[in-house]
């Protein structure tokens, strides 16, 4: 009993280490993983292993892939003279569903904050300027429109400007199909500000 | 906009006290000590989420206490909202409108109130600290955007102190700091323009005649040569460049609004070394009063006023002229230990406070 329940929290206090879990989802997580069924929970455990064993990074790009490169490094049909900047893979997914951006990314794999201790150095920012060569023509900057995401943004723009490739931010606006009456104040004026010209 | 009903537990001296207002005048009497500016703060946090006085949430908790809530019904555009702001010790202030978490944003784009007590003087004697911190309170019940800009560039700040700290490039926060700090700027240029002729005429006023004048002092500097945007972005980036490696050495920022000052003068002499006590009473009431008339005006409806102690050390004939100068305020609460002047009995509904509590209501 109690030897079970030492293990039980040491369960908790590993899934504790991950993003974005707080002490009480911890205990939850594992007390639930604890009532599953033996089935259940050893397929959990495979899943995490063959997560680690298959999925790896895109030495290109530095997507998550299953190969190396990655599926959109090694398509044909991608435009590669367009190389879109993000923080995370799953930014580069949300973009990837745009119909009209058929282009290749770049994953920076976070955001400047030397708050967090993060700076240019922790970025495949140096990855990146290996990347561009005569092909590429664009380099659109995707980073998030916050503080971190526009400083990060502002430091690529200032390393690539010099090696003469157009460089571009994505515009901060307004979601489509919303009510320009429902939009909050912060929004709308973004949306003022990133006008662009017809 | 006016609040008819609030329910205050556990703050500062404050068990569990729930009060009816009325539209007009609300005057809380009561002994040094006995809650009656506790009230008033309480009032202050719910519709701005702060205190007037700058006091910490952990402080303004009931002792051996874990959570305040102060919980108000407020009428505005005949509409009534519910308010509610809650804080338990050591986590983050939860802020609910109709029952909708919400930012404390929100609070300043629906709310406005100017209160006005003995705190004020600092104003005018204390640190620069305290004159933006005035600032920052009022210019951001007119301009939403001006707070936003605020709270990013507190951002950026911290940001860039941090990676001054880890000797890291600070180029790109400084680019942002750029960016916020030239509007933060631009927005207290025109607002403390306004502030500075009202206040000058309330002063002469209340105080018969007399003599005060306040500028703005960014700490960029040279304001009288150039306050175009363009200006002020060249000389804030000047002054940036100037100060880097200063900045490196001190593992701080140096420049910028988060420095900036307010110089005030009374009969020509700078107030902070040469005033008196009285003179930064007044000066202080002849600010609250410009300001008053400002938010009223940009906010096309009247604030709510809270007045705390105001008239221990006026005369009569000030007391009067003060009256006169607020006329056709809104909603007022007021404390006082003495007598309110008579004029203020009118229309009004009296709080009998002691020990946190109500004693009496007539
Ligand atoms: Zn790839």
């Amino acid at each position: 009993m109690f030897k079970s329940a030492a293990s039980v929290e040491k369960l908790a206090n590993r899934l504790a280490r991950l993003p974005g879990i707080g002490r009480k989802t911890a205990n939850r997580l594992a007390f639930h993983i604890l009532k599953l069924s033996q089935e259940e929970a050893y397929e959990l455990s495979d899943i995490i292993r063959e997560v680690k064993d298959k999925v790896g990074f895109c030495s290109i790009c530095f997507n998550i892939s299953e190969s190396d490169p990655c599926q959109i490094c090694a398509s044909p049909s991608r435009q590669k003279s367009i190389i879109c900047v993000v923080e995370e893979t799953s930014d580069a997914a949300a973009i990837d569903k745009v119909e009209g951006f058929n282009g290749l990314f770049h994953i920076l794999g976070g955001r400047l904050s030397p708050l967090d201790g993060i700076g240019p150095d922790d970025l495949k920012t140096r990855e990146l300027l290996d990347r561009i060569n005569s092909d590429v023509t664009e380099i659109i900057i995707a980073t998030n429109p916050n503080v971190e995401g526009e400083a990060t943004a502002i430091y690529l723009s200032r390393l690539l400007k010099p090696l003469g490739v157009k460089v571009t931010r994505i515009a901060r606006g307004l979601p489509v199909g919303s009510d320009l009456e429902y939009a909050d104040s912060v929004t709308l004026g973004r949306a003022i500000d990133g006008r662009q010209e017809f | 906009m006016h609040i008819s009903s609030l329910t205050v537990t556990n703050f500062r001296n404050i068990t569990t006290q729930r009060f009816e207002f009325l539209r007009g005048i609300n005057i809380l009497f009561g002994d040094n000590g006995s809650g009656k500016t506790n009230l008033l703060e309480a009032i202050f946090v719910l519709l701005l989420g702060r205190s007037h006085r700058g006091a910490s949430d952990n402080y303004m908790v009931r002792s051996e206490c874990d959570v305040y809530r102060i919980e108000g019904e407020i009428i505005t555009d005949n509409k009534s909202i519910e308010v509610a702001v809650a804080y338990q010790r050591s986590e983050r202030k939860k802020i609910t409108i109709d029952k909708v978490t919400s930012r404390i944003q929100e609070l300043y784009e629906i709310f406005c109130v100017v209160s006005a007590g003995p705190e004020d003087s600092a104003i005018l004697s204390g640190a620069p600290s305290t004159r933006r911190g005035f600032v920052d309170i009022y210019l951001s019940q007119i301009s939403r955007k001006y707070l936003d800009d605020l709270s990013n560039y507190q951002k950026v700040l911290s940001q860039k102190n941090a990676a001054l700290k880890n000797e890291m490039d600070p180029g790109p926060f400084n680019a942002l700091l750029v960016t916020y700090g030239c509007r933060i700027m631009s927005n207290r240029i025109t607002f403390l323009d306004e502030v500075a002729s009202l206040t000058r005429e309330f002063y002469r006023e209340i105080s018969g005649g007399g003599n005060l004048n306040l500028t703005y002092q960014p700490s960029i500097g040279g304001l009288e040569e150039d306050r175009s945007p363009e200006g002020l972005q060249q000389r804030f980036e000047r002054r940036l460049s100037d100060s880097r490696h200063r900045e490196q050495v001190m593992h701080t920022s140096l420049v910028g609004p988060h420095r900036d000052d307010i110089h005030f003068e009374i009969e020509g002499l700078p107030a902070r070394q040469h005033a008196s006590q009285g003179e930064w009473r007044t000066g202080a009431i002849a600010l609250k009063l410009a300001v008053y008339q400002i938010l009223k005006e940009k906010r096309e409806s009247e604030p709510i006023l809270l007045l705390d102690e105001i008239f221990a050390e006026l005369d009569e004939k000030r007391i009067h002229g003060l009256i006169d100068a607020f006329g056709g305020f809104g909603q007022l609460f007021l404390t006082t230990a003495v007598e309110p002047p008579s004029r203020m009995k009118e229309n009004s509904r009296r709080f009998q406070i002691a020990g946190g509590a109500v004693e009496g209501i007539a």
